[in-house]
C-alpha cells in the first residue's frame, strides 16, 4: 500500500491532471467494450464471454493492417468491419444453437472460442508481446493540461469514443432500429411476435456489439501491448463495468467506465500491487448496496 | 386437521396496476369454496398473497387467528397452507414416487440429514398413501416430465397434500382438460376434501364445476371482491352475470 | 425404489483404493503414479464443482478460488513450522470453508448470470491478492521454499510411495464422502432445488440456506484437492486460482457428464489424456481442446457418461431439450 504517494498525487494538480486523464482514457476503452457487451446482453439476453477475444482480434487486425499499409485509418476500419463480420458468423452459426439452452452451454461455446482464438493468435502472430507503435499523425509533443501531460493520441481516443457514444445514443433514441433494440431489451418474446425478424436483429446487434469491441482493440493497439490473452483482463473489467453500471444500460456503462478508469488510475499509485483488487472491491460495494447496478433495470 | 383462513383489506399494487383492491374474505374451517372471476381479476394474486409468494402492501392474512402476513413462503407452508399451481410445478427429473417421498421428507423436516440415504424408508409408506389418494399409484415409476397433463396436475396436488395442510389452495385444478376429465378431476378433489377434512379453496373457470361442488363462491373482478355467497345466489346475481357476459353461457347451458 | 447402500459403496471405494494403490506400487512406474495422482487431484476438483453445477444447478465460474486458497493456506501453515500435516490440513480446509461462507453469502442471492459472474470476480480477486501480496505468497513466483513434510503417525510424505498412498486414500475417501452427501436427504434437496427451486420453496425448503451449504461443501472439497496439489508440486502457484483452472474443471464436467456421479472423474481422465496427447504433437492444445469442446457441446450436447446412460435406457442419444437430463 502506498497511501502517501496517493495523497501526494491528489494534492499536486499536475499529477492529479495526468492521472485523471489516464483514468479517462482507460475508461473510454472500457466503455466501448462494455457497451458492446451490455448491448448484446440487453437485446439477446446472453453474456458474450468471447467479447474479450473480439477486442483482441481488433487489436491484431489493426496491428497487421497498419504494418502492411501504413494507414491507421485503414487499420481502424479493417478492425471494425473484420470483427463485426466475425461476430455475425459466431452468432449465427454457434451462439444461435444454444440460445434456448443452459447458461452453461453458452458459456462453454464461448470458452471454446476463447481457447481457439487465443491459439490462432499465437499461431499467426506468435505468443510474444507485439507493439504497433504510434501512427505518424500522433507523434507530437504531449499537451500540457493543468500542469500534467496528455499525449495527443489520448485526445483522439477520447474524441472518437465520445463521438461513438453520442452516435449510439442518437441511434438508440431516434431511429427505428434503436426503437426495436429498446423494445427487445424490455421484452424479447414480444419483438418476435410483432413480426420483426429476430434472426436479423440478433445478428445486427451482435455485429454492432462486436464492432465496438473491435474498434476498442484498434484504438488500444497504439498504446497497449498486443498479446494473446489480452482479451481476458478487459473482459473481466468490462463485466465489472456492466455490473456497476447496470446490465443493459449504455449510460450506466459510460458512468461506470469512467469511475472504474479513475479507480484504476489512482489505484495503481495507491495500491500498486493490488490495483485489480480495488476494482473488485468497488464492484462488491455496488453489488451489496444496489445489486442491479447504478442505472440498472431488469432485463426482459 | 383444518383451520379458518381470514384475509382482511389486502392491497397489492404493481406500479399503476392494482392487482388486489382491499380484499376481505373469510373461509370457514373445513369449507369448500370456489374463487371465480374473469381473467386478470386477481385470483392467482390472491393465492400468492396468502401463500407468501407476494407481500401485500397492506392488509392481513390470519390462519386460525394467527397473523401470517408477510411471512416467507417456506414459513407459511410450515404454518399449514399448501398450494397447487395453475401450471403444474413439478420436479422434472424425479419420478412420481420420488417426488412424493421427497415432499413427505420435507414435511417431516428431514432434508438436512447427511448420514442416511434417500429415500428414507419411513417416508415411503406415507408417499404411497398419497399416491393412492390421488389415483397416481399406477404411474409411480413414471418420470414427472413424461406424465400426461392430467397426471401432472394430480401430482401437483399430491405434492401439496404431502404438506398435510390445514388449508389447501388449488389454482385451476381442471385447467387444460376436456369436459369428462374435468368432471373426474373435480370429483376427485371433492373426495380428497371429504377424506382429509381440510379447508379447500379452488380457482375455477368452469361454472358447471363450481356449482356442482362448491359450498360457497367468491367472485373477484379487477382485483376486488364483487360478490360472495352460495352458488345459487351467485348464479342469479346480475352483476356477476354481467361480468361474465359470454362466459356465463357455459354455466347456463348445463 | 432402489436405495444405493452406503455400506456397499464404502466397501467398493475401499477395495478400489486398495486395488489402485497396490497395483501402482507393485508396478513401480512413476509415470503411472503421476497420472493417477493428477487424475485424483483434478477429478476431485471437478467432482466438487459438480456438486454445484450438476446437482444444485449453480453455475460457478470461480471455483478455482477454493483450490488456490486451500493450497496456499496449507503451504503457508506448513512453512510456518511447528504444525503437523493433519493439523495444517484441517485448518486450511476450515479456513477455506470460512471463505466459502463469506463469498457464498454474497453471491447466492443473485440470479444465475450474476452469480456466475460474481463468483468469477471473487476468484480473480483472490488471484489478485495472491499476485499482489508478494511478501506473503511470493507473488507470481509462487510459494517458494517448498512444503516441509514432518512425519506424522509413521507417514513420511517426503517418500513418494507414502505420498502416493496418502493422496489416494484422501482422494477416494473424499469421493465417497461427496457421494454420501449427494445420496443423502440433503443431496436430494439440492437436486430438487436444481429441478424447481420455486416448488421446493412451496414444500417448505429454505432454498438459500441449502444453496449456501452446497457452496461450502463444494469449496471444502476443492480445498482438499488444492492441498493434495500443493503437496504434489511442493508449492503453490497463482494459476491455481486462475480462471483457466475453473474453465478446465467445467470442461471436464461437460466431457464426462453432468448427470452421472462419476461423470466429472471420467471427464477429468479424458481431459488429461487428451491434453497430454495433444501437447505431445503441438503446443496449440487450446485450439484442439476448443474444437473438441465445441463438438461435445454443439454435437453431443451432453457428456460421455450421459450418453452412455441414455443409450442404456434405450432413449434417443440427443435429447429434445438440453436441460432435461436423465432421471435422478
Amino acid at each position: 500500500m502506498n497511501l502517501d504517494a496517493l495523497l501526494d498525487c491528489v494534492a499536486a494538480s499536475s499529477c492529479l491532471a495526468t492521472q485523471i486523464s489516464a483514468g479517462l482514457i482507460i475508461g473510454m476503452l472500457l466503455f466501448l467494450v462494455a457497451c458492446g457487451l451490455t448491448l448484446i446482453f440487453g437485446v439477446l439476453g446472453v453474456i458474450n464471454f468471447t467479447h474479450g477475444s473480439f477486442y483482441m482480434m481488433g487489436a491484431y487486425i489493426a496491428l497487421t493492417t497498419f504494418q502492411t499499409t501504413g494507414s491507421y485509418a485503414l487499420a481502424v476500419l479493417a478492425s471494425t468491419l473484420g470483427v463485426a463480420l466475425f461476430g455475425v458468423i459466431f452468432e449465427r452459426f454457434f451462439m444461435a444453437r444454444v440460445y434456448g439452452a443452459d447458461v452453461l452451454m453458452q458459456l462453454l461455446v464461448c470458452y471454446a472460442f476463447i481457447l481457439i482464438l487465443d491459439d490462432m493468435a499465437k499461431i499467426v502472430w506468435g505468443a510474444d508481446f507485439r507493439a504497433m507503435g504510434m501512427p505518424e499523425a500522433f507523434v507530437l509533443p504531449p499537451l500540457r493540461v493543468a500542469g500534467g501531460f496528455l499525449p495527443p493520441f489520448y485526445l483522439f481516443l477520447a474524441a472518437v469514443t465520445v463521438a461513438i457514444a453520442i452516435t449510439l445514443g442518437v441511434v438508440i433514441a431516434k431511429t427505428r432500429f434503436g426503437k426495436i433494440v429498446r423494445a427487445a431489451a424490455a421484452n424479447r418474446q414480444m419483438v418476435g411476435v410483432l413480426g420483426i425478424n429476430t434472426a436479423l436483429l440478433y445478428a445486427a446487434v451482435f455485429a454492432l456489439g462486436s464492432a465496438l469491441a473491435g474498434i476498442a482493440g484498434a484504438l488500444a493497439a497504439p498504446v497497449r501491448s498486443v498479446v494473446p490473452g489480452m482479451g481476458f483482463s478487459i473482459l473481466i473489467e468490462s463485466f465489472i463495468v456492466t455490473v456497476i453500471g447496470g446490465m443493459g444500460s449504455i449510460a450506466g456503462a459510460f458512468v461506470a467506465s469512467i469511475l472504474v478508469g479513475i479507480t484504476r488510475s489512482f489505484g495503481s499509485i495507491g495500491f500498486p500491487l493490488f490495483t485489480d483488487g480495488t476494482m473488485f472491491v468497488f464492484m462488491a460495494l455496488v453489488l451489496l448496496i444496489k445489486p442491479t447496478g447504478l442505472f440498472g433495470r431488469r432485463p426482459g | 386437521m383444518t383451520a379458518r383462513l381470514t384475509v382482511t383489506g389486502l392491497i397489492k399494487r404493481f406500479g399503476g396496476v392494482v392487482a388486489a383492491d382491499n380484499i376481505t374474505l373469510d373461509f370457514a374451517a373445513g369449507s369448500l369454496s370456489a374463487v371465480i372471476g374473469p381473467n386478470g381479476a386477481g385470483k392467482t394474486t390472491l393465492f400468492n398473497l396468502i401463500t407468501g409468494r407476494l407481500k401485500p402492501d397492506r392488509g392481513t392474512v390470519l390462519l386460525d387467528g394467527r397473523d401470517i402476513t408477510g411471512l416467507d413462503e417456506a414459513a407459511i407452508v410450515r404454518a399449514g397452507i399448501a398450494r397447487a399451481f395453475q401450471v403444474a410445478s413439478l420436479f422434472p427429473r424425479f419420478t412420481v414416487e420420488q417426488s412424493l417421498v421427497y415432499a413427505v421428507q420435507s414435511h417431516r423436516r428431514q432434508n438436512h440429514l447427511l448420514f442416511r440415504r434417500f429415500p428414507l424408508s419411513e417416508d415411503g409408506q406415507r408417499a404411497r398413501q398419497i399416491m393412492e389418494l390421488v389415483g397416481l399409484s399406477a404411474s409411480a415409476k413414471q418420470v414427472s416430465a413424461h406424465l400426461s397433463h392430467g397426471d401432472q396436475k394430480l401430482l401437483d396436488i399430491a405434492l401439496a397434500l404431502a404438506m398435510e395442510p390445514q388449508v389447501l389452495l388449488l389454482d385451476e385444478p381442471t385447467a387444460g382438460m376436456g369436459r369428462d376429465e374435468r368432471q373426474q378431476m373435480i370429483e376427485r378433489v371433492r373426495q380428497l376434501w371429504v377424506h382429509e377434512k381440510m379447508t379447500l379453496i379452488f380457482i375455477e373457470h368452469d361454472m358447471d364445476i363450481v356449482f356442482r361442488v362448491a359450498q360457497s363462491v367468491r367472485v373477484l373482478r379487477y382485483g376486488a371482491v364483487l360478490a360472495e355467497g352460495a352458488p345459487q345466489e351467485i348464479r342469479a346475481n346480475p352483476a356477476v352475470v354481467a361480468a361474465y357476459l359470454g362466459l356465463g353461457r357455459r354455466g347456463a347451458a348445463s | 425404489m432402489m436405495r444405493r447402500s452406503a455400506l456397499l459403496e464404502a466397501a467398493l471405494t475401499a477395495v478400489a483404493c486398495l486395488a489402485v494403490t497396490t497395483l501402482c506400487l507393485a508396478l513401480g512406474s512413476k509415470p503411472l503414479m503421476d497420472i493417477v495422482l493428477r487424475l485424483a487431484i483434478f477429478g476431485l476438483f471437478a467432482l466438487s464443482l459438480n456438486i454445484l453445477i450438476g446437482y444444485t444447478g449453480l453455475i460457478s465460474f470461480g471455483h478455482a478460488m477454493f483450490f488456490g486458497f486451500g493450497a496456499y493456506a496449507f503451504g503457508l501453515l506448513m512453512q510456518a513450522r511447528g504444525v503437523s500435516i493433519p493439523v495444517a490440513f484441517a485448518i486450511a480446509v476450515l479456513a477455506t470453508a470460512a471463505l466459502a461462507v463469506v463469498v457464498g453469502a454474497l453471491c447466492i442471492r443473485l440470479t444465475a448470470i450474476y452469480f456466475a459472474f460474481l463468483t468469477l470476480a471473487f476468484q480473480m480477486l483472490v488471484h489478485a491478492i495472491i499476485l499482489g501480496w508478494v511478501s506473503l505468497t511470493g507473488g507470481d513466483q509462487g510459494l517458494r521454499g517448498g512444503i516441509p513434510r514432518p512425519v506424522f503417525l509413521g507417514v513420511n510424505l517426503a517418500d513418494p510411495r507414502h505420498f502416493f498412498v496418502f493422496a489416494c486414500v484422501v482422494a477416494f475417501a473424499s469421493i465417497f464422502l461427496i457421494r454420501q452427501i449427494l445420496e443423502a436427504p440433503f443431496g436430494y434437496t439440492l437436486r430438487v432445488i436444481r429441478d424447481n427451486a420455486d416448488r421446493a420453496r412451496a414444500l417448505g425448503v429454505p432454498v438459500q440456506r441449502y444453496k449456501l451449504a452446497a457452496f461450502v461443501f463444494a469449496g471444502v472439497f476443492a480445498a482438499v484437492a488444492g492441498i493434495l496439489m500443493s503437496l504434489y508440486v511442493s508449492g503453490a502457484y497463482p494459476n491455481f486460482a486462475f480462471w483457466t483452472q475453473s474453465g478446465d474443471a467445467i470442461f471436464m464436467i461437460m466431457l464426462g457428464g453432468i448427470s452421472v456421479f462419476l461423470g466429472p472423474i471420467v471427464g477429468a481422465a479424458v481431459f488429461l489424456l487428451l491434453n497430454d496427447t495433444i501437447t505431445r504433437f503441438t503446443e496449440y492444445n487450446g485450439l484442439v481442446l476448443g474444437i473438441v469442446l465445441l463438438c461435445v457441446v454443439l454435437g453431443l450436447r451432453a457428456g460421455l457418461l450421459d450418453v452412455v446412460i441414455r443409450l442404456m435406457a434405450g432413449a434417443p442419444v440427443r435429447p429434445a431439450s438440453v436441460t432435461t437430463e436423465t432421471p435422478v
